[in-house]
């Protein structure tokens, strides 16, 4: 798709509902406005989540495009949401940033994994994400994200105007996660010691869950490779979630850790 | 707080300068202890590494820990705080203070925050009996509040009377140069490197201040990942000088 040739911004809505139908987690309610869509509900053998795939059918999003998802589980259920691919930010060629809101409610004994969102802004974009999770003290969620700097096989580093992400969730009325990245870079001097150094990709693991405190973070914590390329650290929330955050050029590895470090939480 | 008179030149007269200033000086000083020379923040992880080894690294290692770090983590609670206190908004006072304790990712970090303002509280409260403090603290006891030092400080420089402005300059001031101090300690370095890059950061902390004016909650931003995964690993280093 060509970004310069695009006509009026989009504005991209998913509105989805499950609810828990005789035992089974079932997509009871897609509204889909284009360029959105959802897969019907899947059931991988052996397990009881309802997996749905999340498709954006234009390519990614070009200044004043802008996308929002609303999802709801009711109790009882269990679910997986998967963007079948990362979020591409254009060029803002008139200035005009994309946006992307997610807004997310967990009901009782619910389950919901985001897996996962990844933001790849374009040499010049300007992009505002922001998502929200309201869940309940026995719901869990296990969300996935990877801020990339640019199209690193086009050498792009840092070359997008603005990307600024914001994950809040709170457990009933307390605020659990209240994380904000706001990288400009030609305002601030992210390469540098203690910001993001000489790294292309933020990755960020949070499980969120009232019995978060019962995992070993010691064990995690040998499962992750760090190297000079290659960095992790680990964090408890108060006992109500975990997050696991990298700093990397080596994206492969980032995914594989993600992926382990996920079916250990989930097998828990 | 009231600036200077013209004739202020001369020592002799006081008129017109806020004396309280020495409450404010002598809370930052040594003989009121609220444990920052115990925290680096994940600045040992850092020295350890040996990524901080010389007055230069240490100097543009603060200088980002002020231009990327605490003006848009702290500063802009400093400042949310004083406006919430000054309007008496509890409620938002405490929606803040939640959002300030989940916004500090690495664990060792937030409980350096929550136990500077703890002990803080503790050094102030019995020589200076504040109606607000007093309130504060009570919230903290029945578990209402976590105890931040960012908004336990606001509260107590706007019962002294301080503007904002001067609240987010000494709170970055006092935030920045106990790390030079810890810096100086743990590299280490001499008295006199710790001068120098204390005269050089003042510039960069008075522009943080006057940029942190203009800030708000919207604002606030993570990005200063390599300090906050040094911080989450600070955990797992085998000796340590510094709680955080």
């Amino acid at each position: 798709m060509s970004a310069v040739t695009k006509a009026a911004p989009s504005h991209g809505k998913l509105d989805i509902k499950f609810r828990n139908v005789r035992g089974k987690t079932s997509l009871v309610d897609c509204y889909q406005q284009p360029p959105l869509k959802a897969s019907r509900a899947l059931y991988i053998e052996g397990t009881r989540k309802a997996t749905v795939y999340l498709m954006e059918s234009s390519g990614g999003l070009v200044a004043g495009d802008r996308n929002d998802f609303t999802v709801e589980l009711e109790e009882n259920t269990e679910v997986v949401l998967k963007p079948q691919s990362a979020t591409k930010v254009y060029p803002a060629f008139n200035n005009q940033p994309s946006e992307q809101t997610i807004t997310i409610h967990i009901g009782e004994n619910s389950h919901l994994e985001w897996n996962r969102d990844e933001i790849i802004p374009f040499e010049r974009a300007k992009f505002n994400g922001k998502s929200r999770v309201q869940m309940t003290n026995s719901s869990s969620l296990l969300w996935n994200e990877i801020i990339y700097s640019g199209r690193e096989k086009r050498g792009e580093k840092f070359a997008f105007q603005e990307c600024n992400t914001h994950l809040e969730v709170w457990m009933e009325a307390e605020c659990v996660v209240y994380d904000s990245l706001k990288l400009h870079p030609k305002e601030q001097e992210l390469q540098q010691l203690s910001v993001l150094e000489d790294f292309n990709y933020i990755g960020n693991l949070w499980f969120i869950c009232s019995e978060a405190s019962k995992v070993d973070s010691t064990e995690f914590q040998k499962l992750l490779v760090q190297t000079e390329n290659h960095k992790s650290g680990i964090s408890t929330l108060d006992g109500k979630g975990i997050l696991v955050r990298w700093l990397s050029n080596n994206l492969p590895l980032i995914k594989r850790e993600m992926e382990t470090l996920d079916m250990h939480l989930l097998t828990k | 707080m009231k600036k200077q008179s013209v004739d202020s030149s001369s020592p002799l007269n006081t008129e017109g300068i806020n004396t309280n200033f020495l409450y404010l000086m002598h809370i930052h000083d040594s003989a009121f202890p609220i444990g920052s020379y115990t925290q680096s923040f994940g600045m040992e992880t850092y020295i350890q590494s040996d990524d901080i080894l010389t007055k230069q690294k240490l100097f543009s290692f603060l200088k980002a820990y002020v231009s990327e770090n605490l003006l848009f983590t702290d500063a802009i609670f400093v400042k949310e705080a004083y406006e919430h206190f000054q309007n008496d908004d509890w409620n938002a006072i405490v929606r803040l203070e939640n959002i300030c304790d989940a916004s500090k990712n690495a664990t060792e970090t937030r409980e350096a925050s929550k136990m500077m303002g703890k002990q803080f509280l503790r050094g102030i409260l019995p020589v200076f009996p504040d109606e607000g403090l007093t309130k504060w603290k009570a919230a903290l006891d029945n578990g209402q509040v976590k105890g931040h030092f960012p908004i336990v400080y606001s509260l107590y420089t706007l019962k002294m009377a301080f503007d904002l402005f001067t609240t987010i300059l000494t709170y970055l001031y006092s935030s920045t140069i106990s790390l030079v101090h810890n810096g100086v300690r743990a590299i280490p370095l001499g008295q006199k490197a710790g001068i120098e890059i204390i005269h050089k950061l003042i510039p960069e902390i008075i522009e943080a201040a006057k940029k942190a004016m203009n800030l708000n909650l919207d604002d606030l931003s993570n990005h200063a990942v390599g300090l906050e995964i040094a911080s989450m690993q600070h955990a797992y280093l085998h000796s340590r000088l510094f709680i955080s």
